[in-house]
Formats: structure tokens, C-alpha cells, sequence
């Protein structure tokens, strides 16, 4: 794992660099650095790897869902004026905000899914390596 | 409380689900609420065709919110006839799995998950919004993951997990194809994003992106209905799951991820007038320039890969999944021919086009699910499905080989079989478009169902009977009758095509007519929406 350690520094450098940017960069950069760790960790042949793999990526797009609405606005909801008549700027749109909310759920029940499944997986075969697993062959019920 | 019809067919599968989750302790009752349920969904899905043909588009707001706000459920004629094609194999398919499954699975979770699953079904069938259908995409593929690793072995929990990997990383790329297509024109809604990307420059929409969001969510949708070269997860898949579930998935689930396509292509995609695809010598510079292509090509491989792999294979199930690849090839095939020919070189063009597919479409779901049915019912009495074993079929149980040869038939396209029509309108709209590559790929694949299915019956059901088939148990009788029953109504959609097809017309009318569509989701024009940065 070595390589990817220094990967991830070097990933790690590159968005303190583009800290200095602005957020739209940052946000940028993290979710490519997000997507390729997913993709990098989907194409292993240990399958609770695997499972990471998806986890980051499904939660990748939900960071990404976020950036969809105006990131750079304050708070999504307006205040009552005279409540508290706070002055605020720009709103952020709400609804990828109910979007995210939603996909997370559907993520986390997936994710939780998964792991059983591969612990399940684990039992049946005695093993959890991808290409073991395909050697077992195609044997019908 | 007129509009609540539209949901009804929804809040039966889901609450029936939720029963049966209640009653698990008491498998009878179970049962019971699972068989009623099924009937009443059926029921509300024929109330539903009754109010809605010929043309009435019924809408649904949920909260009775106005329209881009609420998530709206549409139901038109194009809704109810895949709604129609849900109701139809599902009531057959729970009932034969009342003698299939066996009391323990049932008990389990089988019933609840089989309404839940006809309830992502049919709310992907219902919604106008398309993060709305990510939702119930991923309701229906949560249900199916289970129902896949049900029986719990070696090979399916294998399976499985190859299935559910693969439908992940398809619901994170179709998240970002929605939060970009959110991003790039304000809405969700899909009569809200016709209107939009019809006028980008009065909304402020780079067109641009959308096209490529819109093939990203193809890509989604491609691996739903298993089109090659998204089809390699189906074979496996379709052997692991229990007979009645494989039925729905090949039936019933992979016609979801074709409703999209039409729903999304013909009806909101096509409104937009792309710059860059306006040069091209087919199409007429909407998206469907770019479906048209892509869709011949993948509709072209999964003719090909379905047909030949279906004749290696050794077991039944193997054949009837590589079929499915094959047919869902004749599926989209019309859909390529609609996208390229513009209605313009040929009248009525996408019209007869969207009628071959979804006639298609119905041909499969009954004689795809018959045929699983008999493979469910065979391997019930003789514990095997394998050529190899099988053999003589057809002289010990005459009725079930029958059953076969019918839906065997039906594919091929012999007439009065339902599969003759799909197939005739399928060559038509080729004929009628000048397109020769789709009709020489059409005779191909249609030689290659020959093939396969000659082969079948030749090595299970004709001849001597093989000694696992002789020494077989007596077959169940309610299976017997489910698959005579469904065989029957094969014949009887050949024999009495002309309503089918003036309520696929109907359908086709609906996926065309942009106008109705938005007018009845958004009443008001649609300008009034939000999305503040569009």
C-alpha cells in the first residue's frame, strides 16, 4: 500500500495548494482524489476492499450532489425577518441539500448490506479474494 | 380524490409489504395478504388503464403541492402499459411461488420483498421526477438483491455481491448524472426540464452538458435492462434467483430500465435542439441524434452475444438468461431505428417505433416469464435442468413441454403467438425507415431464437425420456396450471392483437406528445419554477 500512501500525500499537497484557491477548487479536487481512491479500491480482488471502494464512491457523489446546489451561500433556509433579523447574504439552494439527505440513507443501507453480505460470502467460500472467488466456478443450485 | 388513483397501485404493493412484514409470524396470514395483495394491485393498475385510455394523462401531487415543487406521479398511457405489463406476470409469478418457494423461504422474507419490488416497479413506472426515480430504482434493486441471494448458497451469495457491486457504482453515476442535470438547468422535474431545455436561452441553459448527463444516465438505464455490453451480471444473476423472481426480473424489472430509455429520450430528451449534433446526416439534432447510434450498436452486440450464448448453454435457465439478452436487443432495436430517422424522411416513424418496442416488450414479459415458470416447474419435479439429464419431456408431461414449445414459439415470433406481432412490427419499422442494417440484424438474431429454441426442445423435450425425468415426481398442479394459464394468454394476445396495439398506439401517442405531458404535469407553463441559479 505503499503507493497508494504516497498518492494520497501527494493528493493530500495538492488540495492545501488549491486551499488558497477557493472552496469550488478544493471541493473539486477532493472529490477527484475521492472518486480515483473509490475506483483504486472497487478494482482490488479483496472484496471488504471492494465494499470500501463503493462506500467512498457512493459517498463521493454525495459530496458532489452538494456542490450542485450554490456552495458558496450561507445558510439554506431564510430566517424569519424579526425573529432574530439576522442579516443574511446569498441563500444555498435546499434542495440538493434534501437530495444528499436522501442518498445517504439509501447509501447507508446499501453499505450495511454489503458487509453482511460479504461476511456471508466469507462464510460460503471460506474466503474473500475476488479471483478465488471466480475460480469456484459457475456451479448451479 | 379522483387523482388518488394514480397511486393507488403504489400504496397497495407497499402496503401489502408492510403487512406481510407485520404477519411474519404466521405464515397463512402471509400468504393470504400476499395473494390478496397482488389481485388488488392488479385490480387498481386495470382501474388505472380504464381511466386513463385513450388519452387522459392523470397527475398526482404529492403534498398537493404545485408542480415543480411537489414530486409529481403521472400516469399516462405509456405508465399504465408498463404498469399492465407488472400486473400481468406478477399475479402468476407470487402465486407460483406459493408452490415454489417452500414454506421456510416464505415464511423468511419472500413475500414482502416481492411487493416491494413490484413497488419500486411501479413507482419508477409512476414518477415525473428523476431523482424520484433513483429512489425507487434503488427500492426495487434493494428487494432484488435479496430476493437474488435468497436460497443462500455458495454460489449465490457470489453472485450477489457481483450484482450488487455493479448496481452501486450504477446508482453513484447516476447520482452524479442527476446532480448535474439539477445543476445545469434548476430542475428535477422531467415536464419542467422539457420546457427548459427546449428554451435554453430564455432559462439560461448551457445545452452542452446535458447532453453528456444525458448519456451518463443512459448508461444507468443500459445496465437495468442488461443491454450489451452492460449485460455480463444477467446470466449469472438469472440462474442464482428463485424461478418466479427470475421470471420478474427478466419480465418485469429489465423493462424499467427500457421505459426510462423511452420516457427520457422521446419524450424530454428530444425537446432540446443540440448545436453540435445539428451537422449530422441522421437524427434531427436533438439527443436522439446521439441515442440513435449508440442504442444500434449495443442493440446490435446484445442480438449477437444473447443468440450465441444462449446456444452453448447446458441448463434451461442458462439459455432462457442468455435469451433475455438477446431480446431486450429486439427491444431497443425499433427505439435505434425511431432516434435515427427523423419523422420528417418518414412519417410516423418514432410512433411505429415506440409500438414495436413496447409490443416487444409485452411479448417477452409473458413468454420470457412463462418460460422461467416451466423451467421452475421442471426442475421441481425432476431436480434438474440441465440438457444433459433432461430429455423426453414431452412424452411424460405433455402439457408442460407444451407450455414451453408455446412460449418457446412466442420468441421465435410464429403466428398467432404474441411474438409474431412484436417481430412483424419490429421488421416494419425497419422496412418502413429504408434501414437495412437493423432489419439484416433483426433476420439474424430472429435466426439465431430458431436455433436456440429448436435446440432446447430438442435436447429436453423430445425424444426418449432421460432417467431423471422418468423417475420425476408428479408435477405440481397449480404450477401446471400457472404456465398453461400464462401460454394461454400468449395465444390469446396473438390471437386478439388489435386491442393491444391500439393501446400500445395509445402508448406511443403518450411517449410523443411532449405537449400533453407538460401541460398535465405543470398546469401553469412551467415558467414559474424555482432553481435559483439556473
Amino acid at each position: 500500500m505503499t503507493a497508494a500512501q504516497s498518492a494520497a500525500w501527494t493528493a493530500a499537497t495538492a488540495i492545501a495548494q488549491s486551499a488558497a484557491a477557493g472552496p469550488e477548487l478544493v471541493l473539486a479536487v477532493t472529490l477527484g482524489v475521492l472518486f480515483a481512491l473509490g475506483t483504486f479500491l472497487v478494482l482490488r480482488r479483496d472484496v471488504v476492499r471492494v465494499v470500501w471502494g463503493i462506500t467512498i464512491i457512493s459517498q463521493s457523489a454525495n459530496v458532489y450532489l452538494v456542490t450542485m446546489g450554490d456552495i458558496t451561500g450561507g445558510v439554506p433556509i431564510l430566517e424569519k425577518a424579526g425573529h432574530h433579523a439576522a442579516p443574511h447574504g446569498p441563500i444555498t439552494d435546499p434542495l440538493p441539500q434534501a437530495l444528499v439527505l436522501t442518498a445517504i440513507v439509501i447509501g447507508f443501507a446499501s453499505t450495511a448490506f454489503a458487509l453482511v453480505l460479504t461476511y456471508r460470502v466469507y462464510e460460503e467460500h471460506g474466503t474473500i479474494d475476488a479471483d478465488e472467488l471466480a475460480d469456484a466456478g459457475e456451479v448451479v443450485r | 380524490m379522483t387523482q388518488h388513483v394514480v397511486v393507488a397501485p403504489l400504496l397497495i404493493a407497499l402496503s401489502t409489504a408492510i403487512i406481510c412484514l407485520l404477519a411474519r409470524r404466521s405464515l397463512r396470514v402471509q400468504r393470504a395478504v400476499s395473494v390478496v395483495g397482488v389481485f388488488a394491485y392488479a385490480g387498481a393498475v386495470g382501474l388505472l388503464v380504464l381511466r386513463v385510455l385513450p388519452d387522459a394523462t392523470l397527475t398526482y401531487n404529492v403534498g398537493g403541492w404545485p408542480a415543480p415543487f411537489a414530486i409529481v406521479a403521472v400516469a399516462d398511457a405509456l405508465s399504465v402499459f408498463m404498469l399492465c405489463l407488472a400486473a400481468v406476470l406478477a399475479v402468476p409469478s407470487l402465486l407460483f411461488s406459493l408452490r415454489y418457494v417452500g414454506d421456510f423461504g416464505e415464511q423468511l422474507t419472500y413475500h414482502p420483498l416481492f411487493h416491494f419490488m413490484l413497488a419500486g416497479v411501479t413507482g419508477a413506472f409512476l414518477t415525473s421526477d428523476i431523482f424520484n426515480l433513483f429512489v425507487w430504482f434503488e427500492v426495487l434493486l434493494m428487494a432484488s438483491y435479496v430476493l437474488v441471494v435468497f436460497y443462500g448458497n455458495a454460489e449465490q451469495t457470489r453472485v450477489t455481491l457481483r450484482y450488487l457491486v455493479l448496481n452501486l457504482v450504477g446508482s453513484a453515476v447516476m447520482l452524479l448524472a442527476i446532480g448535474g442535470i439539477y445543476a445545469t438547468t434548476g430542475t428535477l422535474n422531467m415536464a419542467d426540464l422539457a420546457v427548459r431545455i427546449a428554451n435554453p436561452a430564455e432559462y439560461g441553459v448551457s445545452l452542452a452538458p446535458v447532453l453528456g448527463l444525458s448519456m451518463l444516465l443512459f448508461t444507468v438505464f443500459a445496465v437495468k435492462a442488461g443491454i450489451a455490453p452492460f449485460q455480463w451480471w444477467v446470466p449469472a444473476t438469472y440462474r442464482a434467483a428463485p424461478a418466479p423472481v427470475t421470471a420478474m426480473l427478466a419480465g418485469v424489472v429489465k423493462k424499467v430500465g427500457v421505459y426510462a430509455l423511452i420516457r427520457l429520450y422521446f419524450t424530454v430528451f428530444a425537446a432540446a435542439e443540440f448545436d453540435a449534433l445539428a451537422g449530422l446526416p441522421w437524427g434531427d439534432g436533438s439527443a436522439l441524434a446521439y441515442f440513435g447510434p449508440v442504442v444500434l450498436a449495443m442493440a446490435a452486440l446484445s442480438i449477437g452475444f444473447g443468440g450465441l450464448g444462449a446456444i452453448g448453454q447446458d441448463t434451461i435457465e442458462g439459455l432462457l438468461a442468455y435469451s433475455s439478452i438477446g431480446q431486450v436487443g429486439f427491444i431497443v432495436l425499433p427505439l435505434a431505428v425511431g432516434a435515427l430517422v427523423t419523422p420528417e424522411l418518414v412519417p410516423g416513424v418514432r410512433h411505429l417505433a415506440i409500438v414495436a418496442s413496447l409490443v416487444y416488450a409485452l411479448n417477452h414479459t409473458l413468454s420470457k416469464g412463462l418460460l422461467f415458470l416451466v423451467a421452475g416447474t421442471i426442475r421441481d419435479a425432476t431436480g434438474t435442468t440441465r440438457f444433459s439429464e433432461l430429455g423426453g419431456v414431452a412424452r411424460e408431461q405433455p402439457v408442460v413441454a407444451g407450455a414451453f414449445l408455446v412460449g418457446g414459439l412466442g420468441l421465435v415470433g410464429v403466428p398467432p403467438l404474441s411474438g409474431f406481432f412484436g417481430k412483424l412490427l419490429v421488421f416494419q419499422s425497419a422496412v418502413n425507415a429504408n434501414a437495412w442494417l437493423p432489419l439484416a440484424l433483426a433476420l439474424g438474431g430472429a435466426i439465431l431464437t430458431v436455433a436456440y429454441v429448436s435446440r432446447a426442445w430438442n435436447r429436453g423435450f423430445w425424444g426418449d425420456p432421460s432417467p431423471a425425468v422418468e423417475t420425476a415426481a408428479p408435477t405440481d398442479r397449480v404450477q401446471v396450471g400457472l404456465v398453461v394459464a400464462l401460454a394461454l394468454a400468449v395465444i390469446l394476445v396473438g390471437v386478439g392483437f388489435q386491442p393491444v396495439f391500439e393501446f400500445a398506439g395509445h402508448a406511443a401517442d403518450a411517449a410523443l406528445d411532449r405537449g400533453q405531458y407538460v401541460d398535465a404535469v405543470l398546469p401553469d407553463g412551467g415558467a414559474a419554477s424555482g432553481g435559483g441559479h439556473a
